[in-house]
């Protein structure tokens, strides 16, 4: 569990923003370690080896002014017991071992391929705890390198030769043989001087200086990287997480926290540029919320009104056509269908008088809730004269003078208002800028009344009305609409119009006032297909059975 | 849709009207008319191209005629036979000053 635990901590820590900076940070120290180390560690051995090999030539170069070469040969055949020999022997060793060398010595190589020496001199440091090489020791040229340098200096003039030993096996501590060559007279090479020189101070100051090196460096990024570490964990990792946090909690709750971030998350830079953003978004979103809310709670309440506005207007129309069950003498239906909720078109019907029966076909100037305002008023006005015993175009010049007194808006209403008297089939009627009515008599067709037009209601006050009389026979039938029957229009804005509505009329002579107006509400759709309703559509049918 | 070409010279507004005047165009010209009414004496509507008037624009027309007042008139010229069987059937022969 608790393994799982840490696999799992650090599989987090390795995405995490602070681990890849650390990380990267690691990675780029470790190249410059290497960098770093290898520059110095060259240049360390580059100087250190100079100034060795210059100390170990300078002893040699004072060697070889204590021989003779010329004389070499001598040794052959005196050996090393002369005077001579002794002397200039003494001389090495005395140079050997003030110097700082460890070993001095002047071979003779075998010229043919260099690969034996004969020693002619050889003195040892005495600390070195070696012996010297007795005149005459024979031995194998230690490798191909000595090969090399030996027969440069006895056959292409080299004045100075170096052999390096500090890397790969050697039976020896590191060390650096300097080499001159030995001249007659005659300008030949008659033997070589060597001077050896041990190395391990070198070695020993490159080892220091790696170690001090790699100890300062690590040393370093360790301060570094922990500096790193809580500077980023306080600028960066800390209100990154805030933030996160903050954002999760406004997701859930959408409301504004009890602290904007910027009054914990202090930074001046990038992250304090965004902790701000974020506070700014979210009182914008926290606004934006409100005010849909608002905007749609406030939708919601017209809504619902409307919707009781359209009930109390559709109730305001007579809908109950049973309730003149007992009159025989006439059949009539009528439909209101407005273009919105509540619309501006009514139509009404009443008796005045046990003997007469009032009709109103009405369409108010505009849609929506103005008119159906304006509807409610003119309604219940026109009512009141009829009911008063007016004749229709008192009525109407009556209702107009109360309407047009207090009318800012300009706002109007056409109106057709019949009243007939049931006993003989007179209808009287007076015309207010309201449409045609559609008058059929028994063994006919619908056809349009031409009637005489006064101004519509409303608009002027002082406006006079004509009144005319129809004598409907048994089986007559009058049909009155409002212009949204005819002017109801299809996608490509052509209008159904009056003439289509009397065939629709006409298809069905014989049948009853509500079968007649189905009939054309269904001519009209099958017309405007899928066409929105535009205007309030209005229908009312009477069939006078006498 | 309805196109309103506006042009005032001398006092006279010239309204040339194309397209439909209803319900949604009506409160159009009724915006373009309260610009200039207070401005000119008389206004003049040229119907030659309208298709179609609804009771709204017919509305317009009223107020506008009312709006001008005694001082100045209001003329509606070229009306075409779909727009005057509209001003007969609404009595609008009667009060509008047309020609």
């Amino acid at each position: 569990m608790i393994l799982n635990d840490i696999v799992g901590r650090m599989k987090k820590l390795r995405h995490s923003v602070v681990f890849k900076s650390l990380f990267s940070i690691i990675f780029m120290l470790g190249v410059f370690s290497v960098i770093v180390i290898t520059i110095g560690y060259r240049g360390f051995t580059e100087s250190l080896l100079k100034q060795y090999s210059d100390g170990a030539f300078r002893i040699a170069d004072t060697a070889a002014m204590l021989v003779e070469p010329d004389r070499m040969g001598e040794y052959d055949s005196q050996g090393e017991d002369t005077q001579q020999y002794q002397k200039v022997w003494t001389g090495f060793d005395r140079l050997c071992n003030s110097s700082g060398a460890t070993f001095v010595y002047v071979i003779e190589p075998d010229t043919t391929d260099y690969e034996h020496i004969k020693f002619i001199f050889s003195t040892m440091a005495e600390w070195s705890g070696y012996t010297k090489y007795d005149y005459g020791y024979l031995r194998q040229t230690t490798n191909d390198d000595y090969k090399e340098k030996y027969r440069r200096l006895y056959e292409e003039g080299s004045q100075r030769e170096l052999v390096i030993r500090d890397k790969g096996y050697i039976e020896t501590d590191p060390h650096i043989t300097a080499m001159i060559p030995l001249k007659g007279s005659d300008g030949q090479t008659k033997a070589i001087l060597c001077v050896q020189r041990q190395m391990e101070a070198l070695a020993s100051a490159r080892k220091n200086y790696v170690r001090s090196v790699i100890a300062v460096l690590l040393l370093s990024a360790l301060v570094f990287l922990t500096g790193q570490a809580l500077y980023l964990g306080r600028v960066l990792l800390s209100p990154v997480k805030k933030i996160s946090n903050e954002l999760g909690r406004f997701a859930k709750e959408n409301t504004l926290g009890e602290k904007r971030l910027t009054d914990t998350i202090h930074n001046k830079d990038e992250i304090g540029m965004l902790a701000d953003s974020i506070d700014s978004m979210e009182e914008q979103i926290v606004s934006y919320v409100d005010n849909i809310t608002s905007i749609t709670a406030e939708k919601e309440r017209i809504s619902t009104e409307l919707t009781l506005a359209s009930s109390i207007q559709m109730n305001m129309l007579p809908n109950d056509f049973s309730v003149f069950s007992e009159h025989t003498e006439f059949d009539i239906y009528a439909s209101m269908d407005p273009a919105r909720q509540v619309g501006g078109d009514f139509y009404d019907f009443f008796m005045t008088d046990d003997d007469h029966l009032c009709i109103v076909m009405a369409d108010v100037s505009g849609k929506g809730i103005p008119a159906a305002l304006f509807m409610m008023a003119s309604k219940i006005i026109l009512a009141d004269f009829a009911k008063m015993g007016q004749t229709p175009a008192q009525i109407l010049e009556s209702t107009n003078e109360t309407i047009a007194a207090n009318n800012p808006e300009n706002v109007f209403v056409t109106v057709w208002l019949g009243i007939l008297e049931l006993s003989t089939g007179r209808l009287t009627a007076a015309n207010a800028g309201h449409e045609y009515p559609v008058l059929m008599h028994e063994g006919g067709s619908f056809e349009l009344l031409k009637d005489k037009h006064g101004f519509v209601i409303g608009g002027m006050t002082g406006m006079k009305y004509k009144e005319y009389d129809v004598d409907l026979k048994p089986g007559s039938k009058l049909f009155l609409y409002t212009d949204g029957v005819p002017e109801a229009t299809d996608v490509h804005e052509n209008m159904f119009g009056t003439g289509r509505m009397l065939d629709a009329l006409n298809e069905v002579t014989q049948a009853t006032p509500q079968q007649i107006i189905a009939n054309v509400r269904r001519a009209v759709d099958d017309f405007v297909k899928t066409a929105e309703q535009f205007d309030d559509m209005t229908m009312l049918c009477l069939e006078y059975k006498g | 849709m309805l196109d309103i070409a506006k042009k005032i010279e001398d006092g006279c507004a010239y309204f040339t009207l194309e397209g439909r005047l209803d319900t949604v165009t009506s409160s159009e010209l009724e915006n373009e008319l309260k610009d200039v009414l207070y401005d000119v004496d008389e206004v003049v509507f040229d119907l030659e191209n309208l298709d179609y008037i609804s009771s709204a624009g017919l509305r317009v027309l009223l107020s506008t005629q009312k709006n001008i007042g005694e001082e100045g008139s209001m003329k509606v010229v070229n009306v075409n036979d779909t727009i005057m069987e509209i001003f007969d059937v609404t009595g609008f022969t009667d009060i509008l000053d047309i020609e």
